[in-house]
């Protein structure tokens, strides 16, 4: 998964109703960058049929030693 | 144990007035002086409703002296950070869009400590809308770590830290999201227990991100965190995501040994990168343990960074979303730092956010399956102890950014996963700056942490130490 970048940012904030300048738009880019990059080896890889309900069931799911 | 009322623990001072030892006028008035010299050098407080506190401490004495006991905390004085609701009460968030906020509800964990008995002491400090974990709030000012007032308590339930750590209060509502319970927790020497995911009602609590946030206790020990915490379990039908079945005697847990318990010590990333002294007390605190019968393995986690990016982007919308309309009809009231958090969700594609959901049952499974060895782990909180108010203070420090993101690098995988997490006091730099580590545990086991923690603070007293008065 690539970041987006500041021109990107800008667009997206422009889509949801909240502009944003250029530097802030830059700025959020930097901030929010490393989320992406630290997420990347995951993004695209999910299986098919996973879904966030699969939280809840695994919250239940008893570990044994 | 002291006996000056402020001083004692919550579980003590509940037994003391409900055995006429103190009266909840006795013990309020304790609270309220103790408030009147601190909050000069602390900013705690949002509120302190002394005159209404007084008058409720003399109701509670009242029905006391005819045998109506309304519960456990018959009587006991509490603040809690400003975002629980509580009809009729103005509830701020921290914030200066909410600084005049009426709320119309009760919030259910409030509700359930008031019919356990508490009256309420006034508000705490809190950073905006529960975004930040520093302790800065630029509508409000920073609220001040009771031990060294220079440093930071941590946030974002900052009163909540400094208050019970000075013993304002006997304990305090926090929430925990990316770290906020156990930051506060961790730097100003108190106990703050991180709930499970579906544990306690979130319902009247003000949100910040749905699927992260959660409600849970800062005290001065890991038996009152039991005690407010077998108080507040449970479902609620005002709070679907909560989960049902019968509550866990909490306080029972607290009386259990470490013999047979196994703690993880993982291998990687919570022992990367430590301040020497966080080092040091981290290598002291699994001696004791051990010591005190508990086994200690080491565990290869899951890349933590994953988790924690995942954490960033899931928190990122949501909040971004919670906000919106005030982001587009009030911006300029927001403060910069908060305003700059909050943009940040408008760079995660719908798509970003939903994989990063999708995934956390499949990475919580993983965490299961690589923890299932042990009982709990140990970590610390944070890799440096608390920073200055000075040095991380965005906008106006040069490496303020860096300094605070180091501050959540070790809470927001639990937040990802879920899990339940202990704060507790471990210990305090030479220059006397507390330093706490967090006991991570399985979905729903917050009785073994509590074990954990009530054993460890049996054999040492760091949980005890009170700041001197500036």
């Amino acid at each position: 998964m690539s970041k987006p970048d500041a021109k990107q940012i800008k667009a997206m904030a422009d889509v949801a109703g909240m502009p944003v300048s250029a530097e802030v738009a830059e700025r959020i880019a930097n901030s929010i960058g490393p989320a992406f990059e630290g997420f990347a080896p995951i993004a695209g890889t999910l299986p098919f049929d996973l879904e966030p309900a699969t939280f809840q069931f695994a919250q239940t799911t008893k570990a044994s030693r | 144990m002291s006996t000056e009322p402020a001083l004692m623990t919550l579980t003590a001072v509940a037994k003391a007035i409900a055995d006429k030892q103190l009266s909840s006028h006795e013990v309020t008035r304790a609270c309220l002086h103790r408030i009147a010299q601190w909050q000069p050098h602390l900013n705690a407080f949002m509120a302190v409703e002394a005159e209404e506190a007084l008058e409720a401490a003399d109701a509670a004495d009242a029905a006391l002296a005819k045998g109506q006991i309304s519960g456990p905390l018959h009587g006991v004085p509490l603040a809690h950070k400003d975002m629980y609701y509580e009809a009729g009460k103005v509830v701020t968030c921290g914030s200066l869009i909410r600084r005049d906020y009426v709320a119309t509800t009760t919030s259910t964990a409030l509700q359930r400590l008031k019919d356990a008995g508490t009256i309420r002491l006034g508000s705490l400090q809190m950073a905006e809308f529960a975004y930040g974990p520093t302790g800065h709030n630029s509508h409000y000012g920073p609220v001040h770590n009771p031990f060294v007032l220079d440093r930071v308590t941590g946030g974002s339930s900052s009163g909540s830290g400094s208050a019970v750590g000075a013993r304002l209060t006997f304990a305090a509502l926090g929430s925990d999201t990316g770290g906020s319970i156990r930051n506060p927790a961790n730097f100003c020497g108190v106990t703050g227990l991180k709930t499970t995911c579906g544990l306690v009602s979130r319902a009247g609590a003000m949100p910040l991100s749905q699927s992260l946030d959660t409600v849970g206790p800062l005290a001065r020990t890991a038996e009152d965190c039991a005690l407010l915490l077998g108080l507040m379990a449970g479902a609620d039908p005002e709070d679907p995501t909560t989960i049902g079945g019968p509550v866990p005697d909490y306080m029972a847990a607290t009386r259990a040994s470490l013999n047979g318990l196994r703690i993880g010590v993982p291998t990687a990333f919570y022992v990367d990168d430590l301040d020497a002294e966080v080092a040091r007390i981290l290598d002291e605190t699994i001696a004791l343990l051990k010591r005190e019968g508990a086994d200690i393995v080491k565990v290869e986690l899951p890349d933590q960074r994953q988790l924690s990016s995942a954490c960033q982007l899931v928190l990122a919308v949501e909040a971004a979303a919670f906000h919106k309309r005030w982001l587009i009809e009030r911006p300029q009231d927001y403060g910069p730092q908060v305003l700059m958090r909050l943009q940040n969700g408008l760079a995660v594609p719908g798509v970003s956010y939903l994989e990063a959901l999708r995934w956390r049952g499949a990475a919580l499974a993983a965490h299961v399956a690589a923890t299932a060895g042990v009982d709990a782990l140990i970590a610390p909180v944070a890799p440096v102890p608390a920073p200055t108010i000075a040095e991380s203070d965005v906008g106006n420090a040069p490496n303020a950014e860096s300094v605070i993101q180091r501050l959540t690098r070790f809470t927001r995988p639990v937040n990802y996963l879920g899990l339940p997490a202990l704060a507790i006091p471990c210990g305090f730099t030479a220059g006397g700056v507390p330093v706490g580590m967090q006991l991570i545990g399985r979905s729903f086991d917050e009785s073994t942490l509590l074990t954990i923690g009530a054993a460890f603070q049996r054999a040492t007293d760091f949980h005890d130490r009170v700041p001197a008065l500036p």
